[in-house]
């Protein structure tokens, strides 16, 4: 009895090995049949073709270099002025910035490194596109701040920087984070260290709000990094990035002629 | 008499700036006001602006991302301003052409652009070349075609000169006779200023007079037709015309006159048509026992039906109009020549032309309509990226489709990223802190599901911690004080008081039907504030934005009790109705509040998303029309159905085919 499934089963192996016996026997007459150094050819052409492939997938998933230092903030900080005193040391003017502009930047350094300076947009509108652009080609970014109005803007500041430092890409390459509050020139501007004594009491706040806020419609849900410490009060000592309070003024004291103060803006940019 | 000129690059650095004589004020506010409103929300199809007193054009450099800014006074009405911007960029290109192609802003920052003299001479030109056009006056009569016509009939005719002695006796050829002599003092003063016209000088007189007799005639004719009394003297001028010159045949004239008087049939019409109206205002007195029996068909419904068919054929009219013009350039290529044109697009440099951009525009138009965007906001897009786009120089491997598509997916992201920040907590938080109720108000059309949307809104505002006051404004609509008395019952049992420290955390505030809206909304925020609510939702009555009354009471409930945020509730399924709604509302608002700065719509409430599968358009149309930012979506009717929205998903959705 046990034999019978046993032939039935070797009847049926050698059955469906039949249609593909034909099968194999023609393909193998015709390998033979071609000439043996076309065959040859073929071979290293699907080996050319497979090796390219992979090359080429390797090159594009590595990491994107990251050689721009971006100057970021809200509309109306003197980034576009800070950008022209770091290149320049000029005064120029400025008006509403539409889009990026980018230039080769060289450090005060005995390096003498060089990176991009990338100054981004600051209007509402614009900054997320622009962030989304550059954003993986940061090693550091410089925050802007009008530490004039900081009061009043307190909680947009906040919200900008906490849409920064929640972002994947981000927390993933970990940029240096340098917070320039601009415009000490005029006399109620705010201390470097008042401000970030209140943008961490701030993001304090954010970290609750903004987790609790709705998911957008297609279901994908807020940023899911949390900053800091849980169960501790927010401090930017807690954050893996380094990140650095300085003051400076892109206009200068002595009017729109003469020097800007920004020789810690320098300073630090050269330490990169 | 320009009051400032400047030139700056789409990254901000201002290049070059000039500011009229006498201007203290520097211009970077209007500027940036100028950037702010119509370059960054997408309306730049039409190039000018006005801010406070200041009248600013502009134009968009987009190979060298440029933007060239005039402004001037608005009382001043300047001809030459847009012919003169074209110039000067024209101007300012090629003479910094080396610094503007270098990529990078380190060009532009270190060079110096001393545009001052060539400004100067454009300006002179522009302004003399104004003056010397002077005012347009009217053709003279030498320069027009009747001259040149009865200058070769006169030379067969004989009959001039008696047509002349017969001017003085009619009253309507002295009156011709008068502004026969006007002309003639005018081209007798030009005749001296122009020599062409010194050798038509000797035709006058009898160019008038067969002026004259032409306009007789018809006079005559006229006068035939109807009973007056002087028979006698109006045959003789037309019998004596056949000898002087041949009769022309008028094709619709008809031999005899009689054809021509349309005096009776018009009078008997006009009275046939007024007799009938009057017929229709007598019948409504009628209409109550004409409902008895079977319904009426759709005809008989007279005047109504026509009017209405008459204005839907104006407005059709109108969009057939605004449909030709829009799609009036249709590119005249060859096969032959289309195909080396698109060879010619693939590789190399080219800068984008108007013709070239025309097709792809029209298709995205058409597919931006079919999306549910509104169609007027459609072609405003259009527009806006065609002028952004103009004179771009595009890459190699890149077609015009791919850019265009491209700048619209861009424009359409930054329309529907909010123009400020947008965080309902953070901001309920900020009122707790200042011990006062933070107040939303929810107004829209009705059935758009306000009602609804402010119980969903609630829930979400419990879930985080906040205590709610629900104010039942909505006096008008039978069941609504119920409707927001069930969603109360609910809310609070599946939070119960006893996790919220025995108080009820969601409180309905109600005086019943038929009261004043704005007086419950003014005592409901009292109540709030007495017992410390974090949040009160003014829930409004449905109205149509046509109907004033209920406007007018709508905006007298949110000038009076200063709400911190008003909320417009429109459904996704709306098309081209939003711009009309959102439009009316804001009107509304604007023009019955009695402070400076009224209070206008703060955001917009976007619901039963869940009914739209893709043709996510009526975000785009209420976003556009009022610069505010989707505040929560509702996609479906129980309390978790509230989402935020996220603009590239939208737009995606949106671009897809």
């Amino acid at each position: 009895m046990a034999t019978e499934p046993g032939i039935n089963m070797e009847a049926k192996i050698d059955a469906r090995e039949n249609p593909f016996e034909p099968y194999l026997d023609a393909l193998k007459k015709v390998l033979e049949d071609q000439d043996p150094i076309f065959m040859i050819g073929i071979v290293v052409s699907l080996a050319v073709v497979v090796i390219t492939v992979v090359f080429l997938k390797y090159i594009l998933s590595r990491k994107t270099v990251q050689s721009a230092v971006l100057l970021v903030g809200l509309c109306d900080s003197g980034k576009t002025l800070l950008f022209s005193r770091l290149l320049s040391g000029k005064f120029k003017k400025t008006q509403t910035s539409i889009t990026d502009s980018s230039a080769p930047y060289k450090a005060k350094n005995e390096r003498g490194s060089s990176w991009i300076l990338i100054d981004l947009p600051g209007h509402d509108s614009l900054r997320p596109q622009y962030v989304e652009k550059f954003k993986s080609a940061a090693r550091a970014m410089v925050f802007v701040v009008d530490s004039a109005i900081f009061q009043k803007e307190v909680r947009d500041v906040a919200e900008f920087l906490y849409f920064l430092l929640t972002d994947s890409v981000v927390s993933r390459n970990v940029p240096s984070l340098i917070v320039a509050c601009n415009k000490q020139d005029i006399t109620m501007a705010k201390s470097a260290k008042l401000i970030r004594q209140q943008l961490e009491k701030e993001m304090n706040t954010l970290r609750v709000t903004r987790s609790a806020a709705l998911s957008a419609q297609d279901g994908s849900a807020g940023a899911s990094v949390h900053l800091g410490k849980k169960g501790k009060d927010f401090e930017f000592s807690q954050l893996p990035m380094k990140v650095e309070f300085l003051e400076c003024s892109a206009r200068g004291s002595k009017g729109e002629d003469g020097e800007a103060d920004i020789a810690s803006l320098e300073k630090s940019l050269a330490k990169l | 008499m320009l009051d400032f000129f400047t030139i700056f690059s789409k990254g901000g650095i201002v290049l070059w700036c000039f500011q009229g004589t006498g201007v203290t004020e520097s211009f970077t506010g209007p500027v940036n006001a100028l950037i702010r409103s119509v370059i960054l929300q997408e309306r730049s199809g039409n190039n000018s602006y006005s801010h406070d007193a200041l009248s600013l054009k502009y134009k968009l450099d987009n190979e060298f991302e440029l933007v060239f800014v005039v402004g001037f006074q608005k009382i001043l009405t300047l001809t030459y301003v847009d012919k003169f911007i074209d110039d000067v960029q024209l101007h300012f290109r090629d003479r910094y052409k080396n610094e503007l192609e270098q990529k990078g802003a380190l060009a532009l920052l270190n060079s110096h652009f001393a545009f001052e003299d060539d400004f100067k001479m454009l300006l002179r030109e522009a302004e003399e070349s104004s003056k010397a056009r002077g005012p347009t006056s009217m053709r003279s009569f030498n320069a027009s075609l009747k001259s040149q016509k009865t200058v070769k009939s006169m030379i067969e005719t004989k009959g001039g000169d008696k047509g002349k002695e017969q001017g003085g006796k009619k009253n309507k050829n002295a009156k011709k006779e008068a502004p026969a002599a006007e002309p003639v003092k005018g081209e007798k003063a030009k005749a001296s200023t122009s020599a062409q016209k010194t050798e038509e000088n000797g035709n006058q007189g009898l160019t008038q007079e067969e002026i004259i007799q032409k306009k007789r005639e018809e006079f005559i004719r006229k006068r035939m037709g109807a009973p007056v009394e002087k028979p006698s003297k109006s045959p003789k001028p037309v019998k004596e015309k056949p000898k002087g010159k041949e009769k022309r045949v008028w094709t619709l004239g008809g031999s005899s006159t009689k054809e021509l008087d349309y005096s009776q049939s018009n009078g008997n019409g006009a009275h046939a048509a007024g007799d009938q109206g009057l017929d229709a205002q007598a019948d409504p007195g009628m209409q109550l026992s004409s409902m008895k029996g079977d319904l009426l068909a759709v005809d008989y419904e007279s005047s109504e039906g026509e009017e209405e068919e008459e204005e839907e054929e104006e407005e059709d009219a109108v969009e057939r109009v605004v449909v030709a013009d829009t799609s009036k350039k249709i590119p005249k290529k060859g096969a032959f020549g289309g195909m080396f044109g698109m060879l010619k697009g693939l590789v190399g440099s080219k800068s984008l032309s108007q013709e070239d951009m025309e097709p792809v525009l029209d298709k995205m138009r058409d597919h931006l309509i079919a999306k549910n965007v509104a169609a007027e906001i459609a072609s405003q897009l259009c527009d806006s990226v065609a002028k952004k786009l103009e004179g771009k120089v595009m890459g190699t491997f890149t077609t015009v489709a791919s850019t265009v598509k491209g700048a619209l997916q861009d424009s359409l992201v930054q329309i529907l990223q909010p123009k400020r920040r947008v965080d309902i907590l953070r901001d309920v938080l900020e009122a707790r802190s200042q011990r006062r109720p933070f107040v939303i108000t929810f107004c829209g059309v009705n059935g758009v599901g306000k009602s609804t949307n402010l119980a969903k809104i609630s829930f979400w505002l419990i879930e985080n911690g906040f205590t709610v006051l629900i104010a039942a404004c909505d006096t008008f609509r039978a069941g609504a004080v119920e409707q927001l008395r069930t969603h109360q019952r609910r809310l609070n049992s599946l939070h119960p008081p006893q996790d919220h420290g025995g108080r009820p955390i969601v409180q309905l505030y109600e005086k019943g039907y038929g009261k004043d809206a704005a007086g419950i909304a003014m005592e409901a925020i009292a109540y709030a504030r007495n017992q410390a609510f974090d949040v009160v939702l003014v829930d409004t009555a449905g109205r149509m934005q046509d109907n004033t009354p209920l406007m007018t009471a709508l905006a007298k409930l949110i000038a009076v009790n200063m709400p911190d945020l008003v909320l417009f509730v429109g459904e996704a399924l709306v098309g081209n109705e939003a711009v009309d709604q959102l439009v009316k509302f804001n009107q509304a608002l604007a023009d019955h509040s009695m402070s400076d700065k009224p209070r206008l719509i703060d955001g917009i409430v976007l619901t039963k998303f869940d009914t739209i599968d893709d043709k996510v358009g009526a975000a785009i149309s209420m976003t556009y029309i009022t610069g505010q930012p989707i505040v929560f979506v509702g996609t479906g009717q129980t309390y978790n159905d509230l989402r935020s929205l996220n603009a590239r998903a939208v737009v995606g959705a949106l671009m897809k085919a």
